[in-house]
């Protein structure tokens, strides 16, 4: 259970941190070719029988893709809903490789920032697991 | 993994002593697995050195990796607005964050402790102490260096217990009494027959790897 579990997120907060890197952000995500070259440079990836869940474009684009979508405007469920899939199935290991340079694990940091920002993260001692 | 705990508190009052706008800045790396430096940490700490020291303004910011510049960019926006940074990461984070930021002064939470595996959620063990040349291959995977107290190559020492404990602790097996054992089981005690020569122990200066495939890359 996170610190502020019970707590409405802060919308404002994140549509801000949203706001501030979207020249950044949103320009990777909108040049992303689907041509998945990221997926077979990424372990987690392979070693996953290709589980769309670890495909290094599909966390991303599910994850900050739809908080740019949704212009910030989630609810924790959203962002409880999300963290698995930029902690445990991201190691931000930087080995993907996309050949226009979309920087992923940038993004699922990111998106980690702005969990981070709302009390949302992996609770280590409550028996959550990171991978 | 590295393992690390908190420091006592009136130590980490005490360094901050003279600073009064201060970022504690956490791991999202090996000190939040090993809860002694992530996101929850952080905010336990900051909330009783608020509570502490009324007149102390502490914020707290989390990064991914403070061992790796690529994690660093919402950290470099922030830095400049505090006096001191306080880190939550391992000594190695704490030296790249001083070393990022040379004009603000960077103080560790944490001591560092040590290099091991995790028995159960916040418990873990030594296992590693970065010799730099391996030889768990042939002492059946128990390391001598971390785990006899006299770190010998040829043991045991003679002061082994007869219940197999170390006669230093009687509560630490002896190391080299589990090796004997583990390779009886698997039939290579000749491993350990054979005299080892003296470890060459050398004056240690900072070491640096660049794994083979990368040399080329880094040749000047
Ligand atoms: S950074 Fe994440 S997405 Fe990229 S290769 Fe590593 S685990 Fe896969
Ligand atoms: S800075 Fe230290 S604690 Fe943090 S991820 Fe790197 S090695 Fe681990
Ligand atoms: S011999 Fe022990 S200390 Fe040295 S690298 Fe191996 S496990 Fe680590
Ligand atoms: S009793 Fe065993 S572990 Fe203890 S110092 Fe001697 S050889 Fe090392």
């Amino acid at each position: 259970m996170s610190d502020q579990d019970n707590k409405a997120v802060d919308r404002a907060e994140i549509s801000g941190m949203l706001a501030k890197k979207a020249p950044e952000m949103k320009h990777i995500l909108n040049y992303c070719l689907h041509c998945s070259l990221c997926a077979e440079s990424c372990f987690l990836y392979m070693s996953h029988d290709g589980d769309p869940e670890y495909m290094p474009s599909y966390k991303v684009i599910n994850s900050l893709g739809k908080l740019y979508k949704k212009k910030g405007n989630v609810d924790r469920e959203f962002l409880e809903g999300i963290k698995g899939m930029v902690w445990n199935n991201c190691v931000l290991c930087h080995r993907c490789y996309c050949p226009i340079g979309i920087d992923i694990p940038r993004m699922i940091d990111f998106t980690r920032s702005i969990c981070r920002s709302q009390g949302v993260f992996p609770e280590l001692d409550e028996g959550e697991s990171w991978l | 993994m590295i393992i690390a705990e908190r420091k006592p508190f009136e130590e980490i009052k005490e360094m901050l002593k003279s600073y009064n706008n201060v970022l504690n800045v956490g791991c999202g790396g090996c000190t939040s697995i090993c809860l002694a430096g992530g996101q929850k940490e952080v905010n336990k700490l900051n909330a009783e050195l608020t509570k502490e020291i009324p007149a102390l303004k502490i914020d707290g910011y989390v990064i991914e990796r403070q061992c790796n510049y690529d994690f660093f960019a919402d950290l470099d926006e922030k830095a400049s607005q505090y006096d001191a940074i306080l880190s939550m990461a391992c000594g190695a984070g704490v030296q790249f964050v001083a070393e990022r930021y040379t004009s603000i002064p960077v103080f560790p939470a944490l001591n560092t402790v040590f290099c091991g595996v995790d028995r159960n959620v916040g418990w873990f063990e030594e296992n590693c102490r970065t010799c730099g040349e391996c030889v768990l291959g042939e002492t059946a995977g128990i390391c001598p260096v971390t785990r006899c107290a006299k770190g010998i190559f040829n043991g045991p020492c003679g002061g082994t217990r007869i219940d197999g404990t170390c006669e230093v602790d009687k509560n630490t097996p002896c190391a080299w009494t589990d090796i004997y054992n583990r390779l009886k089981e698997q039939g290579r005690v000749s491993n350990i027959l054979d005299v080892k020569p003296i470890r060459l122990w050398q004056n240690q200066t900072r070491r640096s790897l660049i794994q083979e495939d990368y040399k080329a890359r880094y040749a000047e």
